[in-house]
């Protein structure tokens, strides 16, 4: 019986595999469409990598602002980047991750910009850390922060 | 100047991959990697217990079953004694390594069961010894467990465990990314697979002892025939074989080897008729 029993840890592996995979799609899915509806909505709120604003721009004032976001990765996305990290090679199953971290923290940082009445914000930037190690060490969530600073009109 | 917000395509940062076809190929490879180095640690671990001196196997047991030896020699009675014959009667049958001979104990617990393990040691349980009828039935339990020892499947198989579990060790506390449980499946599989020979090869060399001993196999499935139809794990992930494989292979020797199964059985010792009587 300890044979079944050393399965059993198998067969629990299977069952997070399942939901992670299932849960996961459907979250990153439903993610992906708000996502996609925010960023037509801030369409017109420019995001700009210049650290210097043109004289040329008339501004009123600035303000920096920023979004910042955890999205935790699902037990199937991890169980296949720690098998990944054996081989080496692309690891698919973040990416999706940190894209979606990276959108919905600019959006965030431009929701706060446009409360402001800001039309515009200079010198983007992006941080990211993994701030919930798993178990060994393997990555639990990721926080992103979009920062700039708002041009004031 | 002018500065406006292009839209960036999707799939540029994502890449449209299947993730169920990487969890695929790489769990395969890691399976398939593992069970090499589990069935490579297991072989050797296993080959090196089986020919290790018989010295070694004799002080590895004073270090391993210290307590529980002590404990069974301060208990030792009639009981013990007269297993003690019984065994000594069947060891010409099953030829031992030089060196290494067999203590039978009597483990005083319900369980119906018996196990041999490093340094000639084998234990017979109460509860198994309840169930039998006659002194065939339970030879065949003790030659099963002499040929064990015979086969040096204990030491074999504490050999395989620590290579397997050197290995089991060096890759979860080597904080590596491998998934314990990529490692366990296999190598669960593995042992099943081991043991599971030995068991099979220590009932073919009982029933020629009981042959030899007796001049007829008879009641040699009493144990069996008792433990028949209690709950069983799949065969694969079992360390015995199924129960009715096992009765069927008594069945199926005896007819090949023109042993009978109709021979007048041996009546239980004293002591052991006693608690079979139910004490």
């Amino acid at each position: 019986m300890e044979l079944f029993a050393e399965f059993f840890g198998l067969l629990s592996v299977l069952f997070f595999l399942v939901l992670g995979y299932g849960f996961g799609r459907w979250a990153e899915a439903r993610h992906y469409r708000s996502i996609r509806k925010r960023e037509e909505e801030f369409h017109d709120l420019i995001l700009v990598c210049c650290k210097t604003v043109p004289e040329s721009l008339p501004t009123s004032g600035s303000q920096m602002v920023r979004g910042s976001v955890v999205v935790s990765v699902d037990y199937f996305k991890r169980f296949v980047a720690r098998l990944r990290m054996i081989f080496g090679g692309r690891v698919h199953t973040y990416e999706s991750l940190l894209d979606r971290g990276r959108r919905e923290a600019l959006l965030r940082m431009q929701a706060e910009a446009r409360k402001l009445g800001a039309t515009m914000i200079f010198n983007t930037r992006f941080e990211t850390s993994s701030i919930s190690k798993g178990r060994n060490r393997s990555v639990g969530c990721v926080e992103v922060l979009a920062y700039g600073t708002a041009i004031l009109p | 100047m002018e500065f406006k917000n292009p839209k960036v395509p999707e799939g540029i940062n994502v890449s449209r991959h299947s993730p169920l076809y990487d969890l695929f190929l790489l769990g395969l490879g890691t399976l398939l990697l593992f069970a090499v180095l589990g069935f490579a640690a297991l072989f050797t671990g296993s080959l090196l217990g089986r020919h290790a001196p018989v010295a070694w196997e004799r002080a590895v047991a004073g270090v391993i079953l210290g307590d529980l030896l002590t404990e069974a020699e301060a208990r030792r009675g009639p009981v013990d004694a007269e297993l003690q014959a019984l065994a000594d009667r069947l060891s010409p049958h099953i030829p031992l390594p030089e060196g290494l001979e067999i203590t039978a104990h009597y483990w005083d617990s319900d369980e119906i069961n018996a196990f041999a393990t490093v340094g000639g040691h084998i234990f017979i349980a109460r509860g198994l010894v309840e169930r039998m009828r006659n002194e065939n039935g339970l030879a065949m339990v003790v030659g099963h467990e002499i040929a064990h020892i015979a086969h040096r499947d204990p030491a074999a198989s504490l050999g395989g465990g620590l290579l397997l579990q050197a290995l089991t060790t060096l890759v979860t506390a080597s904080g590596s990314e491998v998934p314990e449980e990529l490692i366990f499946g296999p190598n669960a599989l593995l042992l099943g697979s081991f043991s599971r020979d030995a068991e099979r090869e220590a009932d073919a060399a009982a029933l020629a002892a009981l042959a030899a001993l007796y001049g007829h196999v008879t009641d040699a499935s009493t144990f069996f025939d008792q433990v028949l139809g209690f709950p069983e794990p799949p065969e694969l992930l079992s360390t015995h074989p199924l129960t009715r494989e096992r009765i069927d292979f008594i069945g199926r020797t005896a007819g090949e080897q023109d042993w009978s199964l109709q021979g007048e059985t041996t009546p239980l010792t004293p002591e052991l008729a006693r608690l079979a009587d139910g004490g």
